[in-house]
């Protein structure tokens, strides 16, 4: 039910659909399928332009949900998650971005997205990866984990500190001094890798510091928390539908078992918690694009509730499968996997909960202050 | 929190000018009488205070007395009642629930008596539709309705009928069809007089100790055969419309409401202490406010969806049980999570916070009622598993 989508929003949804079903690769298949498969669903996506970004008439946040939305529900294995929420954090400073930053956000670069390090959160402000003064310039060293699509990646974003400030750099993913590995994680058509960086030198014109970094990096964890809750739900609705009929088929007890209360409520659950949680998301997106001072909070509160109401979703779908959800065979694992990675991304619930719960408190402790001078 | 919405030039005006009458004019709490009697006489002045000023029946026709705006700009005032803190409409059985249904069945002749009295408070309604054998199993009412020399001999027992000790008309179902009938067919709407002989009214103390329900008896009542609501045998229809368009209009000033209600926990906490230091700066406490804190804000994202629809002039649908379900489970998070952060410090008992510890007393009771009035939870589970997810009946 999309009541509030413009009609070309509703052509871009149905358009990714058909797209996706056109170039499917089964999830069991990603991992053995030839590189020049793997990238087929990509090169038909950016053809389509899915990272025309920023620009007036261009894509913004909420045909960039629908995308994710659409990417999850197919369990597509693409770069589009990194590629499109540092386009988005980018795009508004476009023009007073350094040359090289700019020119990423009108390129057709797959991107990959560094933040995490072994042992770390998703706050950006303390990154252990640092940008030195080398003898021709800057360099980067350090080591990245869970950066998504490493091996498509053609650029990375790297979040890192500059005389103890939060920096962003952007690096050819084959820059001299990188080292890229596989790393294993819990989905794995998400296709994690981990990177070393031995001072690997970076342009003065990728290398974006002080107030306008900041302004970034908040914009780059509002940007991905969104696309990742958009995956989320894409991902929790497939299964759901799954399960829905499966439950109008599958026979007890003589009965369908569909008709059985204790199901039925589940199921029911399982709906309300899947619609509000992309009603969630796509205010937020909306909110995004309008400039709206809330934005950040409202895609905090959206990522919040997607990460505990999609697991909820694909546990409830699981549930009504029965030992079936349970053999390696059955797609239900891989809807599960693929909402646990992305309830992770950008923070899971209880990271947002506790910034939120931050901001409550001062908010409050701000109006009695006000109240009381 | 300061939340502002985005709303076109038009709303965004009414908005102001509603929020700049309410400054003015909203009773605070605190000056409303003790006394049930008195306190109803001051909210039936509040109410046509309000219908004057235009915020009442905004968007009812102007024939009868309403003021023939959009749809929208009724929601953008409620939620400005509800920031305001104002008390509830007295009359908010007639404007919520019989009144749209007077509109949508009514006769002429039925709306030009009815529709203006509802609006500005003169005479306040009740709905008679639960029984002490019928609560979610509706259709199984007992309550009889004879048709006798023009007029309908009603007789049977209703519960749960909100202000009912003060209203003048009750919205009744009773079966008037024979037996021959499925039995939802078998029910229709009558539109009862309080004053009739024959009704008796006994007002039910509920867990708040509040006595804002009553039952009611109804002994051979004669009520007059054009007071019948559209056709004999079309109760159901009209309960369910009726019952709809409850739920999918009150979720938006309901969400404003819970804002309310969460800045002032949030303040609660920051004034109450627990071992030495205020319990706002407890992380625990923090995280347990931010999530009530989603569930209000998820409400108010999932309920101006889903209204869209409603707006532009459809049906309230089976979606409107999602925004139920939301909308109970939003509520009954922030008050239990009241109840669980105060408590300690509620048992304290500090004389100073008596007031506000009742206050969450009673929110905290009177949430637990939120996932039962107006269509249980379960049957808000049983209507999305029919009517959305198509799944085979039971």
């Amino acid at each position: 039910m999309e009541l509030e989508l413009t009609k070309e929003q509703s052509w871009i949804s149905e358009s990714v659909d058909t797209l996706l079903s056109r170039e499917w690769v089964a999830p069991a298949d990603i991992i053995s399928a030839s590189a020049e498969r793997q990238r087929r669903t990509w090169t038909a996506l950016v053809e389509f332009g899915a990272l025309s970004i920023g620009h007036e008439g261009e894509l913004g946040a909420v045909e960039l949900c629908l995308i994710a939305r659409a990417l999850g529900s197919h369990l597509a294995s693409v770069p589009f998650l990194g590629s499109a929420a540092v386009r988005l954090a980018l795009a508004p400073q476009a023009k007073s971005l350094p040359a090289g930053m700019g020119a990423l956000v009108s390129g057709q670069d797959a991107i990959g997205i560094a933040v995490l390090e072994a042992g770390s959160g998703w706050t950006v402000e303390r990154a252990g990866t640092r940008l030195a003064r080398g003898s021709d310039g800057l360099e980067i060293r350090g080591e990245k984990v869970a950066i998504e699509q490493l091996a498509a990646a053609g650029q990375l974003a790297v979040v890192a500190t500059l005389d103890g400030e939060p920096a962003v750099a952007v690096t050819p993913a084959d820059a001299a001094g990188l080292t890229r590995r596989p790393q294993r994680c819990f989905d794995e058509t998400v296709l994690m890798g981990t990177a070393r960086f031995d001072a690997v030198p970076v342009p003065g014109g990728s290398v974006l510091g002080g107030p306008g970094a900041r302004t970034v990096l908040r914009r780059l964890m509002t940007a991905g928390s969104l696309l990742a809750a958009a995956e989320a739900v894409g991902a929790a609705g497939h299964i759901l539908d799954l399960s829905c009929r499966y439950a109008g088929q599958r026979r007890q007890f003589g009965r369908t078992i569909g008709s059985f209360q204790a199901l039925r409520h589940i199921l029911a659950d399982a709906y309300v918690r899947q619609e509000s949680g992309w009603s969630a998301v796509r205010y937020a997106a909306a909110a995004l694009d309008d400039g709206d001072p809330e934005a950040a909070r409202a895609a905090s509160i959206a990522k919040a509730y997607v990460s505990r109401g999609a697991r909820e979703v694909a546990h409830s779908a699981m549930q009504v499968f029965g030992g079936i959800a349970f053999t390696a065979e059955h797609p239900a694992h891989r809807f599960l996997r693929r909402v646990g990675v992305r309830a992770q991304q950008f923070g899971d619930a209880a990271h947002h909960e506790r910034r939120l719960g931050r901001e409550l408190a001062e908010r409050a402790a701000r109006s009695r202050a006000g109240g009381t001078a | 929190m300061a939340h502002q919405e985005r709303l076109p030039r038009d709303e965004a005006r009414l908005r102001d000018e509603a929020r700049a009458f309410l400054a003015e004019n909203v009773p605070s709490a605190a000056g409303l009488p003790r006394s049930l009697d008195a306190r109803i006489e001051a909210l039936r002045g509040w109410q046509a205070r309000c219908y004057r000023a235009g915020y009442v029946g905004r968007a009812w026709p102007r024939e009868f007395g309403g003021g023939g705006r959009p749809p929208v700009e009724q929601i953008v005032v409620d939620q400005e009642l509800a920031a305001a803190g104002a008390p509830e409409f007295v009359n908010v059985v007639g404007l919520d629930v019989l009144g749209p249904s007077l509109l949508r069945f009514g006769t002429e002749q039925q709306r030009q008596r009815h529709i203006r009295a509802i609006l500005d408070a003169r005479e306040i309604w009740c709905q008679g539709f639960s029984e002490p054998e019928a609560g979610s199993d509706l259709a199984s009412l007992r309550t009889r309705a004879v048709l006798k020399d023009g007029h309908f001999v009603l007789s049977g027992q209703k519960t749960w009928v909100s202000w009912g000790q003060f209203a003048r008309w009750c919205g009744v179902l009773a079966r008037t069809e024979g037996p021959g009938r499925p039995r939802h067919q078998g029910i229709s709407m009558l539109i009862v007089d309080m004053d009739s002989p024959g009704v008796d009214v006994r007002p039910m103390t509920q867990i708040t100790g509040h006595a804002e329900f009553c039952e009611l008896f109804f002994d051979d009542v004669l009520v007059p055969e054009e007071n019948l609501l559209s056709n004999r045998g079309d109760g159901w229809k009209i309960a369910m419309y009726t019952l709809g368009h409850e739920r999918g209009t009150a979720a938006l000033p309901r969400q404003v409401k819970l804002r309310t209600w969460l800045d002032r926990l949030a303040a609660a906490l920051g004034d109450r202490a627990l071992d030495g230091r205020a319990l706002l700066d407890d992380p625990g406490a923090q995280v347990a406010l931010a999530r009530a804190m989603i569930g209000i804000e998820v409400l108010r994202y999932h309920a101006q969806r889903t209204v869209g629809e409603f707006l532009s002039g459809g049906a309230v649908g089976p979606e409107s049980s999602s925004v139920k379900l939301l909308m109970a489970e939003a509520e009954q998070r922030l008050a239990a999570t009241a109840a669980e952060l105060l408590g300690p410090a509620m048992e304290q008992a500090d004389p100073a916070e008596q007031d506000e510890d009742a206050f969450w007393e009673e929110t905290y009771l009177y949430s637990r009622a939120a996932s039962v009035y107006g269509g249980t939870r379960q049957i808000q589970r049983n209507i999305i598993a029919d009517r959305v997810l198509a799944l085979p009946q039971e």
